[in-house]
């Protein structure tokens, strides 16, 4: 008996060291991050078939053209760079990154400005000048759109506007909206919903935009962490509209899933490459950034990820069936807003930006009973 | 306490003064290394930024908001622990009675799950809970219900999906006081007349509580850190701490206010398992029968 006790006990023991040990190393099981040597060059990007392609059309053609080697990891998490900088190990030279989270990292001082007179001036004449900003220079476009079920709603009578996705009768059926991930909460497309039209939307009136989030409250089955998340619940049919990433949703698409984007109303905005503070090889990265804002290069990622590419020029590269899906082809592009780098930016007296303010909101929101 | 049928054990020796005390010196310098020194650090940025402050606390009292998440986890916590129990108690308690060989049976069933990530678990608990998931399909199927139950993004989700990865740690516990619990003193009040009801209500179950109180707080403490589950599964109302915190960290990159937030969280764990040992006796869940 008190044999067999002791056997269960340690038994017990060793069972829950073993999951108590696994659990804690769990969150540190990173692959050994890549560093920065001289000659070496640490491309931070979100990963999935974006950053394959990243391999394929820009790191390799890279190497072999300068000889310098291009080492890659992820995600650029900001407070991961956060962390670097205090303990003074920097392995990152180059982040591929959205907005909010560069702005709060140049306010955080963890970015180096982009020297513009290293970049060719052909290419940058290309690329729109709002997604050339001090701090970092736009190159992969994306936009928030009305993204369906197609077997819910199919294709021509889903909802075309944001109105009609606040429209709980007409379109009967869950929504999902993000509550991280990005610029949160969608205060833009609120304001749509409610009516105003889209090229007066800056600057946002906040408290109309929180009203009409409140409408939606109730439509929303699941407030979304990710966009991954979103797309696979739209997918799965657990919801049948969510606000989320449109070329997420065409990549769906031509995979064979029930799912469809409409561009109509959709909040434009980019990802940026943008510079490590004390990065080791800044100038190599420059050239790096300088090689990948190129038109070909960019057409070349696109193809497989349909985001739109920040210069115009890599249309000369697509087919007509290859852009057409594009959130950045002009029957696309035209009916939707660029979202406001100044507005989200903006620092108050606090020493806050409006992103970082509405995102508090934003959480004492969704706890309000 | 001591029960009959436990093994008798020397009093503890001090034993640092002892060769064997030297094992100890490279467990405690890890210790010291990769959790006492962090955490110093989450003590110093929830007090300075740069100068001393409360404010980080303060905050967290002044909004709504934090504290109603923190009552969110509480609900969870005492949901998931008492479910736990209710599922947890029986099975462990069938473990003590079945075979050698069924048991070990048992064992390996309860352990499978910890073989998978939560993860993928998680996922896994939506695609069988979905709306168009394998129980709602079926039940529409059949015509018992015309509409999709809503299983998941509500507390009921979140219920399913966390007892599903904590129980193992309520079983344990129960199994191994259970397991030492002398079968002849049940037997022994049944002679004496006691049903068969009486006899476990009078003799094995009291007999069990430190299983229990060990189990519970176990379950608890866990459930209270908890995170992806009640994110993926949970809805408005099961916005939890932990969500929170990462919401504060990752993405506001305000670490001042989010270690206030994590050094505040720790302190009322802390504090409950203090609370909870004190009372309990939670040294039994070690196998140290102190008198």
């Amino acid at each position: 008996m008190s044999d067999q006790t002791l056997s269960t006990r340690r038994h017990f023991v060793r069972i829950v060291s073993a999951a108590g040990a696994t659990a804690a190393i769990g969150p540190f099981f990173h692959a050994r991050p890549a560093k920065a040597d001289k000659g070496e060059l640490v491309v931070v990007s979100w990963g999935g078939s974006w950053a394959k392609s990243l391999r394929e059309v820009m790191f390799t053609p890279f190497e072999k053209e300068t000889g310098y080697k291009v080492r890659d990891d992820g995600p650029p998490e900001a407070a991961k760079l956060k962390a670097m900088i205090q303990s003074g190990s920097v392995t990152w030279d180059i982040l591929d990154t959205d907005l909010p989270a560069i702005q709060t990292m140049v306010k955080e001082g963890l970015l180096d400005p982009i020297d513009y007179s290293k970049l060719d001036k052909a290419k940058l004449d290309h690329i729109p000048k709002t997604l050339q900003s001090s701090h970092a220079v736009g190159h992969k476009i994306y936009s928030f759109n009305i993204v369906y079920n197609t077997k819910t709603f199919p294709v021509g009578k889903h909802p075309r506007s944001w109105a009609e996705v606040w429209d709980g009768e007409k379109f009967k059926g869950g929504r999902s909206f993000n509550f991280r991930g990005g610029i949160a909460p969608q205060l833009e497309i609120a304001l749509l919903a409610d009516g105003v039209p889209m090229d007066k939307l800056y600057p946002i009136d906040v408290e109309r935009a929180w009203r009409s989030t409140d409408r939606l409250r109730p439509l929303v089955t699941k407030w979304y962490q990710s966009h991954a998340e979103a797309i696979q619940l739209v997918t799965a049919g657990e919801v049948d509209i969510a606000c989320t990433i449109g070329p997420r949703g065409i990549y769906a698409k031509r995979s064979g899933a029930p799912i469809d984007v409409d561009y109509n109303q959709g909040k434009l905005g980019s990802d940026y490459w943008c510079l490590v503070k004390g990065a080791k090889n800044p100038e190599v990265a420059l050239q790096f950034i300088n090689f990948a804002l190129d038109g070909k290069r960019q057409a070349g990622m696109v193809k497989e990820n349909p985001y739109g590419a920040s210069n115009s020029t890599a249309f000369d590269f697509l087919t007509p069936q290859e852009a057409k899906d594009l959130t950045t082809a002009p029957d696309n592009i035209k009916r939707q807003f660029w979202i406001s780098e100044d507005w989200w930016g903006k620092v108050g007296p606090d020493g806050k930006n409006e992103n970082q303010k509405q995102k508090e909101r934003f959480a004492a929101w969704m706890l309000k009973k | 306490m001591t029960f009959p049928g436990a093994p008798v054990r020397p009093a503890p020796r001090r034993y640092w003064r002892t060769r064997q005390g030297l094992v100890l010196v490279a467990p405690l310098g890890f210790f010291l290394a990769v959790y006492l020194y962090p955490l110093t650090r989450l003590l110093g940025w929830s007090f300075f930024s740069p100068g001393f402050t409360l404010e980080h606390y303060a905050k967290l009292f002044r909004e709504p908001a934090y504290l109603q998440a923190f009552r969110n986890t509480a609900e969870i916590s005492i949901w998931v622990t008492g479910l736990s129990l209710v599922l947890g108690y029986p099975l462990a308690y069938l473990m003590t009675v079945v075979s050698r060989r069924v048991r070990t049976l048992l064992i390996v069933l309860v352990l499978v799950p910890f073989w998978t990530s939560v993860l993928v678990r998680t996922f896994a608990w939506m695609v069988i809970l979905g709306k168009r998931g394998i129980i709602n399909q079926v039940l529409v199927g059949w015509g018992v219900i015309d509409r999709p139950l809503a299983l998941i993004y509500n507390m009921l989700g979140v219920q399913i999906g966390m007892v599903h990865v904590l129980l193992p740690f309520m079983v344990f516990p129960l199994l191994s006081v259970m397991a030492r619990i002398d079968t002849t003193l049940v037997a022994a009040a049944r002679s004496l007349g006691a049903s068969p009801r009486q006899a476990f209500i009078r003799i094995f179950l009291p007999l069990s509580l430190p299983g229990v109180s060990a189990g519970c707080v176990l379950v608890f403490l866990l459930a209270v850190g908890f995170y992806i589950t009640p994110a993926l599964l949970g809805g408005e109302g099961q916005v939890t701490f932990t969500t929170l915190i990462e919401l504060v960290v990752r993405d506001l990159l305000d670490w001042n206010f989010g270690a206030s937030l994590g050094v505040f969280l720790l302190t009322v764990v802390g504090t409950l398992f203090v609370l909870f040992s004190t009372l309990l006796g939670l040294d039994r869940l070690t196998g140290d029968s102190r008198a």
